[in-house]
């Protein structure tokens, strides 16, 4: 496919929903997460409210230049990421630029606002900062490995890299998503997918409600206003991703928002029930049983 | 032409005369000397009457009868070309010995005229008896020479001498005596072995006779009196030891090895290579410089008994092996024992006082290079052709010996060198030059280029190139004196002008490795204006180092591949030790080197099983042992690789050297084994060793050298030693790609293999540029350096953005191909080790540029500097190419692949303008570049509207919850970064291999301890050993009496 104007103004489509979505699933994950805690939790709407305040403020402060660029990798990495993928499965206006590279770029591609940030981070100089991105560079390692193997046991198990196809091949009943056609590989992905979410037990890189640290430590106003927007749209690509590799994909909008709300709800549901792990206990756990799922999922294709 | 016998009548005249001239000392030795120039014009003489002639060898008759009835004389070849060496270094000597020779009188001088006659007429007669009595002659002189100063040690080693040479003269008489009793003859000539060893008595005799010729060449352990006699004589006397009285006993052994029979050959053989071995083992415990030179004589020479041994099998070339190594011994060592005599430093650390002047240390090394079998020096043509022999004849064991032993004698030569150059704690007393002791030393310099040069031209070794390589080195050396700013701009003019006029002749995978070499390496020069001044010596080792880079593209035949291979390695030796604590790293890089360049020559030699030629194209045609050639080959370009197991080496060589020498080290020397594999997969194709198919394991190893290397990377405090692992782990994936043998897996490893030159010159400069500025290699000392060094931090980021594959930079399509390709091999396990590497380089890649550019700028680096401007210059043409590469990954990776369709004909890439098609996905570097931009623009300009008007603060201006952070140092945080992962998976680096190395070493240092505990210094002890090892041989000869 070659690129056409239109595909910009697709593109911004999508955009404008996945965001508006995002920020809906923002305020009730923490609700439904609270309700289990026996609080009321905030407001659905409250992303909403925290962006515009953020956005209203009058102080900026800047360290530098990488420091102000941290926030515009970030959101490009988020946008981008969304903007490799197909989101809806069959259609032509939200293909979005998936011309452009297949699943390895996408793969690939979440690193771009994971590194710019960690970059913007570290010339705030904030120790924490730092310590926050040692931190989750270690996660993020450590569960890419069960992530490669499953991706690539899938890769094989369907002869392509292209996501379209991939999807394409789950179609005709629910039996054949590749959830049920190769669950270790599955599993393995789901297990990963705990770590990329950065909920419990895999929260110390954030360690909210703990201590201010990780990234977003020294990020305010307008760029934490910027970072939020991101924290919307990014884990909505994430998902779909995970729909569209293990779930079937989606062939229209209402059927994406259901699979990624219960995809989400996974993560909400692991995250409730567990305490937070320190970061060697994470990467050693990341090592053990994802990595056996991986490594069965490789062996069985 | 003069009658030969005038060697005899010049110098016993002389001898008497001598004792006419009083005490005009001085008139004495210029009349010793007029008489050696005269020995040596007739030498000459019949050298020029033999050669190229088939002239019949002379006789010459004493006496007035015929022999059998009275003793003659030979002239022939061999007799001209050896009286010629003795009597060389007997006027050399004798001039580097003037003062002494002064001081102790006409005595003495006739005592040495009477040693040069003794050589000359052992190498001459064909009697026995006459034989005994000049060796007598002989012995009797050395030991006079060797109280020449008399000291504490040197008079135990004369009596020492005297005792065993007298015994084992005894030995010799006794069977010269027998050989009469059943002969009837005292001439070689006419003495019929089979007639003497028939009878019992006789085939002792001739045992006796033999054994003790052998005994006068040394061999271990009836040796203890001899290494003792090196140690304690004076060095010129040392040095005629060494070269004229072994040289001569060599060829004594070859004339009376007709009378012997195949047993003896072989038990020759066996004597030589055991003592060989066991003495360069012994060598490697030793701290004594003389006692060490005496070790590696005793070595050499064990090493001519084996070639001499080894004639039945050797035929033709015996001669020219044997020679070669001979002369390559006789220049080095009396070179070695002069200079040794000029520095007078009996402990081998205080060498460093040699560096007092330079010409001094350029003739040591020289000498040092000889010695081990480097090119251009005539032992690495011996070398050549011994391995080529031996190898032809099935011998592999005596070849792994061989080599061993050299290896252990590189050991200890590299070892001392290293002092040489860099050992500082040396107490200042340089040594004067004195003409005197100058000149021999540095005529023998230049015969050992000069015959190094004709024993190439013998061996058919023929490169214009390296001809012409070789002069402008020599050029470089002589205007040393320039500054750096023309000889920097001569050497990129030269290698400028290669590539115009070259160009055209080169094609397939040689254009990718032409690029790297001399692109990356004119770029890499260009860092090198950077340095005031001028740079002593650096220039000539650079251009060695590139010369034998573009040596092994120009390679044709097996040979002059190897040639190329060990120039690059002697030059990048040189350059390395320049680093400042580079002393230990360059010693571990030379011996793996080594180690791995005999390996590659062990291959070359069973490949040429059954072949006529040594072009290269041997390899695709490997009769005899293919799979064994192959994993020898494999493994010794690994070793250049630095792939897990042989990788010791690399980090250290690359973190000491030079800001602009790590670059050229690291991004483009270790490219010469990727082109090593490339030429070896290409040629020879998978093989099975056992059952066991090669290119697997390969891939395993390449898979775990990626893990290992990208793992140990991200826990290292210091930046250099950081890019070093990153370098031994990215090679692990050059390793696993060729390991796949398919079009992607190469067209994968190739374009990584570019990319890793690009980003680690980066880098390597980069970070050079960096510690050029601070002064200091650690990361937790430096902070918050992109405010006053960006541009540098510019260069590191893209660099680490490429390292880690992110798109849209040219690193992620290296990735891309990657994961094709292991798709479409079904190699899953070492692909996931492999992509987990990957993931693991983003740990080291953060640590890098956070530590150093981010974080906390430190007190003492707020009034930093930018880099240097020739620093960054090149940094900044590697950047351009690498955009340029992003957006267009069409220009790079279409070429490789129209290069790989010979190969690879199956699963090449499908090019539509910028977009890439394989089998499994799709891939567009352009659009993607676009894209990105687009979104990054696009979110740039809207933050820019909403925080337009953002406050720049200072630096502690942080959150820190109501406390105040007190010092960079504390509020930096750069230590011990991934200490949670290093807990976690601090398993995986343990340094199992490094420990494995250390006990390898420490083991050959115990044994070598042990075994030379037989050397108590007590002379009759030594008498005992040889009675011990007549009867022992003896015994193993005849299996019983």
């Amino acid at each position: 496919m070659q690129f056409e104007l239109k595909h910009i103004a697709y593109g911004l489509l999508t955009l404008f929903i996945v965001l508006n979505y995002g920020l809906i699933l923002q305020g009730i994950m923490p609700k439904i997460a609270a309700r289990v805690g026996r609080r009321y939790g905030i407001r659905w709407y409250q992303p909403y409210i925290d962006i515009i305040k953020n956005h209203a403020k009058r102080s900026k402060i800047t360290h530098g230049v990488m420091y102000y660029l941290g926030p515009v990798f970030r959101l490009s990495g988020g946008i981008g990421l969304l903007m490799f993928m197909p989101v809806i499965f069959g259609s032509p206006i939200f293909g979005n630029f998936s011309f452009a590279g297949d699943l390895t770029l996408v793969l690939y591609f979440q690193f771009f606002g994971v590194l710019g940030m960690a970059l913007g981070a570290g010339e705030s100089g904030h120790p924490h900062s730092a310590i926050g991105v040692s931190r989750g560079l270690s996660q993020v390692t450590a569960l890419e490995l069960p992530l490669t193997l499953g991706v690539i046991s899938i890769a094989m198990q369907y002869g392509t890299l292209r996501i379209a196809d991939i999807v394409a091949a789950q179609q005709g009943g629910i039996m054949n998503w590749t959830i049920f056609t190769n669950p270790f590989a599955g599993a393995a992905l789901m297990l990963s997918f705990l770590g990329s979410m950065g909920r419990a037990p895999f929260d110390v890189v954030l360690a909210p409600q703990e201590i201010p640290i990780g990234p977003p430590t020294e990020y305010h106003s307008g760029f934490l206003g910027v970072l939020q927007l991101n924290r919307a749209i990014f884990p909505v690509a994430k998902l779909i991703l995970f729909m569209n590799l293990l779930y079937g994909g989606a062939t229209s909008w209402p059927e994406l928002f259901i699979k990624t709300f219960f995809i989400y709800l996974w993560s909400v549901f692991v995250g409730v029930a567990f305490p937070r792990f320190r970061v060697d206990q994470s990467v050693r756990w990341f090592l053990g049983v994802p990595l056996l799922f991986g490594i069965i999922a490789i062996l069985l294709i | 032409m003069v009658n030969p016998i005038h060697i005899v009548s010049i110098a016993l005249g002389v001898a008497f005369a001598l004792g006419f001239l009083g005490k005009r000392e001085k008139l004495a030795l210029g009349v010793v000397y007029s008489a050696l120039a005269a020995m040596i014009a007739i030498s000459a003489g019949w050298l020029s009457h033999f050669w190229g002639n088939i002239n019949e060898p002379i006789q010459i008759f004493t006496g007035g009868f015929k022999p059998p009835f009275a003793i003659n004389l030979q002239m022939g070849l061999a007799e001209s070309v050896f009286t010629l060496l003795i009597n060389t270094v007997g006027l050399l000597g004798a001039i580097y010995l003037a003062k002494e020779l002064l001081q102790a009188g006409k005595n003495m001088m006739i005592v040495f005229l009477v040693l040069v006659l003794g050589l000359n007429v052992m190498v001459m007669t064909r009697d026995l008896f006459n034989l005994f009595v000049f060796m007598e002659i002989q012995s009797i002189a050395i030991a006079g020479l060797v109280i020449l100063n008399p000291d504490r040690k040197s008079i135990p080693a004369g009596f020492k001498y005297v005792i065993a040479t007298g015994l084992i003269s005894g030995l010799l008489l006794l069977g010269t005596v027998f050989i009469y009793y059943f002969g009837g003859t005292l001439n070689i000539d006419f003495i019929s072995q089979e007639s003497l060893l028939y009878v019992k008595g006789g085939s002792v005799a001739i045992f006796l006779v033999l054994l003790s010729i052998v005994l006068e060449l040394k061999p271990f352990p009836a040796n203890g009196w001899a290494l003792d006699v090196y140690e304690g004589a004076h060095p010129g006397i040392g040095a005629l030891i060494s070269a004229a009285s072994a040289t001569a006993g060599i060829f004594v052994l070859d004339k009376l090895m007709v009378f012997g029979n195949f047993t003896f050959y072989n038990a020759i053989s066996i004597i030589g290579a055991i003592t060989f071995l066991a003495s360069n083992l012994l060598g490697i415990k030793q701290e004594n410089t003389r006692r060490l030179l005496g070790y590696s004589s005793v070595g050499q020479i064990g090493l001519i008994m084996t070639i001499i041994g080894l004639k039945p099998y050797l035929g033709e070339n015996t001669k020219f092996i044997a020679l070669a190594i001979l002369v390559s011994h006789y220049l080095a060592k009396a070179g070695l024992f002069w200079l040794a005599g000029i520095v007078n430093a009996d402990k081998l650390k205080d060498w460093g006082a040699i560096r007092g002047h330079r010409i001094y240390l350029f003739l040591m090394g020289t000498f040092i290079f000889t010695l081990v079998g480097f090119p251009p020096f005539p032992s690495f043509f011996g070398k050549w052709q011994l391995v080529m022999q031996l190898a032809n004849n099935h011998h592999f064991w005596l070849l792994a010996i061989i080599l061993l032993g050299s290896l252990f004698e590189g050991v200890y030569l590299f070892r001392w060198l290293g002092y040489a150059i860099k050992w500082d704690e040396v107490e200042q007393n340089y040594p004067k030059i004195k003409l005197n002791q100058f000149i021999p030393i540095a005529i023998f310099a230049v015969l050992t280029y000069a015959l190094g040069f004709y024993f190439g031209e013998l061996s058919g070794y023929k490169s214009t190139f390296i001809y012409i390589a070789a002069a402008f080195i020599a050029f470089l050396y002589i205007v040393d004196f320039l500054l750096v700013f023309i000889k920097n701009t001569l050497s990129i003019a030269a290698m400028g002008f290669y590539l115009y006029t070259n160009l055209s002749s080169y094609q397939s995978y040689y254009l990718i490795f032409l690029a790297i070499f001399v692109i990356g390496g004119i770029i890499t020069l260009l860092a090198g204006y950077t340095f005031k001044g001028k740079r002593t010596g650096f220039y000539s080792l650079v251009m060695m180092m590139f010369a034998g880079l573009i040596g092994l593209l120009e390679a044709r035949t097996t040979l002059e591949f190897f040639f190329a291979w060990e120039l690059m390695t002697a030059g990048s030796y040189f350059l390395i030790i320049r680093g400042k604590k580079s002393m230990e790293h360059a010693l571990s890089y030379i011996l793996f080197s080594v180690g791995g360049a005999y390996l590659i020559l062990s291959g070359f030699g069973i490949a040429q099983i059954g072949h006529a030629g040594m072009g290269l194209d041997i390899l695709k045609d490997v009769h005899y042992y293919a799979p064994i050639a192959f994993t020898l080959m494999a493994i010794g370009f690994m070793t250049k690789l630095a792939s897990i197991g042989l990788h010791i080496w690399l980090p250290g060589a690359h973190a000491e050297a030079e800001a602009d020498v790590s670059p050229m080290v690291s991004a483009i020397l270790l490219k010469a084994g990727v082109f090593g594999l490339v030429m070896l997969f290409l040629s020879m194709g998978p093989q099975k060793l056992f059952g066991i198919d090669v290119l697997y394991v390969l891939s395993w190893i390449g898979a775990l050298t990626a893990l290992m290397g990208n793992m140990m990377a991200a826990f290292q405090e210091d930046a250099k030693r950081l890019l070093a692992y990153s370098s031994i782990g990215f090679l692990g994936y050059a390793l696993f790609g060729l390991s796949m043998m398919s079009h992607l897996g190469w067209l994968a490893a190739l374009a990584l293999v570019i990319m890793h030159f690009l980003f680690k010159a980066l880098l390597f400069l980069a970070i050079g540029g960096v510690v050029m500025r601070t002064k200091t290699k650690y990361m937790y000392q430096m902070g918050g350096l992109i405010k006053k060094m960006p541009f540098t931090f510019i260069s590191v980021l893209i660099g680490i953005i490429v390292i880690a594959g992110v798109p849209p930079l040219t690193g992620f399509g290296g990735k891309w191909i990657m994961y094709n390709a292991i798709m479409e091999k079904e190699w899953f396990f070492q692909a996931g080790i492999v992509f987990f590497a990957g993931v693991v380089a983003f740990l080291y890649c953060f640590r890098l540029i956070h530590t150093i550019f981010l974080g906390q700028l430190k007190d003492e680096h707020r009034k930093l500097k930018e880099a240097p401007f020739w620093m960054l210059f090149p940094q900044y043409i590697i950047l351009i190419i690498v955009f340029v590469l992003s957006a267009l990954p069409n220009s790079l990776l279409k070429p490789i692949g129209d290069i790989l369709m010979p190969y690879f004909p199956a699963g090449a890439l499908e090019w539509h303008g910028q977009l890439a098609l394989s089998a499994y996905g799709y891939w567009n570097g352009k659009l993607i570049m676009v894209i990105v931009i687009g979104i990054f623009a696009s979110v740039f300009a809207w933050l820019y509207i909403i925080n337009r008007k953002a406050q720049k603060v200072g630096q502690f201006n942080i959150v820190y919850a109501a406390e105040r952070p007190s010092r960079p140092e504390t509020t930096h945080f750069a230590y011990n970064f991934f200490a949670p992962y290093r807990k976690a998976l601090g398993f995986l680096v343990s340094p199992g291999i490094t420990n494995f190395w250390d006990a390898v070493s420490d083991g050959a240092h115990a044994i070598a301890d042990k075994v030379r505990s037989i050397y108590n210094g007590n002379g009759q002890t030594y008498l005992a050993h040889i009675i011990a090892y007549v009867v022992i041989i003896y015994v193993l000869i005849n299996g019983g009496f």
